[in-house]
């Protein structure tokens, strides 16, 4: 708007509105300019030139393979492992943790559900290591982007992805270690795997969500964006990912083995292995541990307590009728599998003490302390024609170890829910 | 609002509840026990990796130069994941609970298994030199070999 330096004598009424539109129009034009400075002005003003230096210098990446379409590319394996890693982590978590409107909901079948999840759960989670890597190592340029704040929402988004690869390290990092029941740290596993397992998987939808045109434009091999990169990359592309995919594969078949037994004969590095344990089968909490001794166990006596409560003599729990079956005992550090079971079925010893259908039931152990030595079971576990108070394991009477004189094994069940050195039963109302 | 919007929109907006959840518990949750040292390990994770980890990577690939790390990279990347994978049952400290937890060798697995790698790798080599051999002295088959390979050869292979 033009200025008018009028000098006529005016009415005060109209010199009073010229000045009302020339200060508003000082006003515009002083935002106009002010707006303009500071586009030109604010980046260099907050990031100096002067401090784009080393890595954050223009091109100071040389290599190829940091571009859109390898991260793509390797970003929905990597994103694939860590979804299927926090799904079975949530299965094991209500399975192993129900919530009491769950107790009774939760089913046992199929027999190998929780071998299948959990060995699952940590399979992948080892598979993910190298995607992780590879896919981190591929955007890894982007670290030193400049310049380093544009916006807030581009603050944000940086921050998001600081969570996403900080949490996404430590879950890797600390569960590996939990396989090997190495604690090197002061805060309860269990509840901060939890934890972060969704911190996880929220930084990386909402990650997926902020990249989506990117991600669309880099999808296929024919997509718009992957057909604007160097041809010349391709082939060193495809043999980066099958490098890559080599060693997902190299140590998937050196350590999935210790669930997946047809390969045992190629687990070299699983901190389990089918064939070490007491009768062929590996133990986690052993007699000494629970503070169990053969002198402890001298008057052993099985408590069954419900409308009609009755005791038994070990011998007498032999007389009773004898059930086989084959289970898995499926530990949450990802070990698993089968063994021949006998024993009484659970269902007779609770419907000889009158239980009802529906009830659940408290399993109490013999062992000292421990989070698991008072165990409940829901009524669908209870009355599965399977599940056994086991007397014998692979044809001969069960180890101190894996719970003489008589455990609990149940399809569908993490390891730590079988109760070993079981001394009462309970039938709650 | 197209379909395509909702998704990606409804997706963040899950990822921001999902989130909160997390961060929540972790602050919040008497079981965690010690968030604060939660986040130290977390930083510590990032930088560990960020500032350690990939520099060494870049680094060393810097120093071997373009060819030598397109011929080394299968090997390196594998032999690393399998190490990475190894490092606890390597380096646990203390005696396990009971014989059936680390019951192997596991230096013995982890020289095994990086060894298989590398030989793979040297068969693979061996091998496409043997066939490129065979195939080099012939005529059209050959022309055709020699320029699929040239198409291919910044790294299709693991040489």
């Amino acid at each position: 708007m033009p200025e008018s330096r009028d000098s006529r004598p005016v009415s005060l009424a109209a010199r009073a509105k010229a000045g009302a539109a020339r200060s508003a129009a000082g006003v515009t034009a002083c935002r106009v300019r002010l707006t303009a400075r500071l586009k030109t002005l604010r980046p260099p003003e907050v990031f100096p030139a002067r401090a784009r230096v080393g890595p954050l210098r223009e091109g100071a990446f040389r290599g190829r393979l940091h571009d859109a379409r390898t991260a793509v590319s390797l970003g929905r394996l990597a994103g694939t492992a860590l979804a299927i890693c926090f799904v079975t982590g949530l299965v094991s978590h209500y399975l192993q943790q129900p919530p009491s409107w769950a107790v009774n909901v939760l089913p046992s079948r199929p027999v190998w559900g929780y071998r299948l999840t959990q060995g699952l759960h940590v399979a992948t989670g080892i598979a993910a290591i190298p995607l992780v890597l590879a896919k981190l190592w591929t955007v890894y340029p982007r670290l030193f982007a400049w310049p380093p704040l544009k916006s807030v929402t581009h603050a944000l988004e940086r921050l998001s992805i600081a969570v996403l690869v900080a949490a996404t390290l430590l879950q890797l990092a600390t569960g590996l270690l939990n396989t090997v029941q190495w604690y090197p740290w002061s805060w309860n596993f269990r509840q901060t795997h939890w934890a972060l397992a969704w911190v996880e998987v929220g930084a990386l939808a909402l990650h997926i969500a902020v990249k989506a045109p990117v991600i669309a434009a880099h999808w296929g091999r024919r997509s718009p964006g992957t057909l604007r990169l160097p041809a010349a990359d391709r082939p060193d592309r495809r043999a980066f990912l099958a490098t890559v995919g080599a060693a997902v594969g190299a140590v998937t078949v050196t350590t999935v083995g210790q669930s997946f037994t047809p390969l045992k004969d190629t687990d070299v590095l699983a901190p389990r292995h089918p064939d070490h344990g007491p009768q062929h089968l590996p133990v986690n909490r052993t007699a000494a541990a629970a503070g169990i001794t053969r002198q402890l166990l001298t008057a052993y006596r099985l408590t069954v307590r419900g409308p009609r409560s009755y005791e038994l003599t070990l011998d007498q729990l032999a007389a009773m009728p004898q059930r086989s079956a084959v289970l898995p005992i499926a530990c949450v550090e990802g070990w698993s599998k089968n063994a021949h079971w006998s024993g009484v079925r659970f269902r007779d010893l609770l419907d000889r003490a009158g239980a009802p259908h529906g009830a659940t039931i408290r399993v109490v152990s013999l062992q000292r302390g421990g989070a698991y030595s008072v165990m409940e079971m829901g009524a669908d576990y209870a009355r599965d024609p399977l599940t056994l108070l086991a007397l014998s394991l692979n044809g001969s009477p069960l180890s101190l170890d894996h719970g003489y004189p008589a455990r609990v094994i149940a399809p569908n069940r993490p390891g730590v829910l079988q109760t070993k050195w079981v001394g009462m039963l309970e039938v709650m109302v | 609002m197209t379909a395509r919007w909702i998704l990606r929109y409804g997706l963040g907006a899950a990822g921001l509840a999902a989130l909160a959840f997390g961060v929540t518990t972790l602050l919040t949750d008497p079981q965690v026990g010690d968030w604060q040292g939660v986040v130290e390990w977390l930083a510590f994770a990032v930088v560990l990796h960020d500032g350690v980890l990939v520099p060494a990577v870049l680094l060393s690939g810097l120093a071997l130069g373009a060819r030598l790390r397109r011929r080394l990279r299968w090997v390196f990347v594998v032999a690393g994941s399998l190490t990475a994978v190894a490092l606890p049952v390597l380096l646990r400290p203390g005696a396990p609970a009971n014989p059936s937890v680390l019951p192997l060798d596991y230096q013995r697995g982890w020289a095994v298994s990086v060894s298989a790698a590398v030989g793979l790798a040297l068969c693979w080599a061996a091998g496409r030199r043997a066939l490129g051999r065979m195939r080099g002295g012939g005529g059209r088959i050959a022309s055709g070999y020699a320029r699929m390979r040239r198409g291919r050869t910044r790294g299709s292979g693991p040489s």
